[in-house]
């Protein structure tokens, strides 16, 4: 199984990559994009099977790029990881067709709690 | 009936809420707490115990823009601002960092502390991407909620400030 880790922040990537593993998913390929522009182009391109995202990156946000993959017909499972996990958020992701939504800070156990079930 | 315009009701649309009024120092200690054990380790906390900034100090903040706008503020030593680089970094941390690691994982932590701030008050708001230098400044002392701690024995300075009044414009 692949999984994309979107983030523009180099420190985050690691630490949810990390944490990927401290839930014990240790054994997946991973592909990082820093933005939601790069995230849209390496789901094209990488064909990941699932994309963990952040929601607030430049040149293209979070929101925007799951809209863009929705409209272009990519059904890639979708989840966020982000610094804001309001009600208003939440709804705007899963209206936009997000799994879920992983506030950050957030441990292996969140993780373990969002992602059983999505990753096999 | 006549009604007679006092300005009141203007006056109390156009008010905007202090910071004091919103949310109060033990909850964004416990915002910077909570992000501290998740991001640079479990055995990692802050102690609420004011301590003297260093004459150079590192501030990393996201700008909160909503029913009230301002920034979050976190303000350390250099000094601090790397060992906390290292600590989020962890194995992947390299021998030199280089100011930009410095800047990523700094402005993270603001990042996390801000995005929980942000969701302590009413929105709806919008928050900024992180931004790390020299601290913005402090506009109106009355809307202003400073916590100051200890890491591991070092002074950080968590601050949130409202932006308002705006700055003169400089020419």
């Amino acid at each position: 199984m692949k999984i994309l880790v979107a983030d523009d922040s180099r420190v985050m990537r690691q630490i949810v990559i990390r944490t990927l593993r401290q839930a014990g998913y240790d054994d997946h390929d991973i592909v990082e994009a820093e933005d939601g522009a790069d995230a849209l182009a390496k789901v094209g391109s990488e064909k990941p099977d699932l994309v963990l995202s952040d929601w607030n990156m430049p040149n293209m946000t979070g929101i925007e790029c799951l809209q863009a993959l929705r409209a272009s017909g990519s059904a890639v499972p979708f989840g966020f990881v982000t610094s804001e996990g309001s009600p208003e958020m939440r709804e705007k992701a899963a209206n936009a067709g997000a799994l879920f939504l992983i506030a950050k800070p957030f441990t292996a156990d969140t993780f373990t709690e969002h992602l059983d079930g999505v990753i096999a | 009936m006549t009604t007679i315009d006092s300005g009141e009701r203007r006056r109390a649309v156009d008010a905007r809420p202090l910071i004091t009024e919103l949310i109060d120092a033990p909850t964004v200690e416990s915002i910077a707490g909570e992000a501290w054990i998740a991001l640079v380790g479990e055995d990692e906390v802050l102690i609420p115990i004011p301590g003297d900034l260093p004459v150079d100090p590192l501030s990393a903040w996201v700008d909160v823009v909503g029913p009230w706008t301002g920034s979050v503020v976190l303000t350390t030593g250099r000094r601090t601002a790397a060992e906390l680089t290292r600590a989020l970094l962890g194995p992947a941390a390299p021998a030199e960092l280089e100011d930009e690691d410095v800047a990523d994982a700094f402005g993270e932590i603001a990042n996390v502390v801000g995005g929980n701030v942000k969701a302590a008050l009413p929105g709806p708001s919008g928050l900024s991407l992180p931004d790390v230098g020299d601290a913005p400044a402090v506009r109106n002392p009355a809307d202003l909620c400073r916590i100051d701690v200890l890491w591991r024995g070092q002074p950080v300075a968590i601050s949130v400030q409202g932006a308002l009044p705006a700055l003169p414009l400089t020419h």
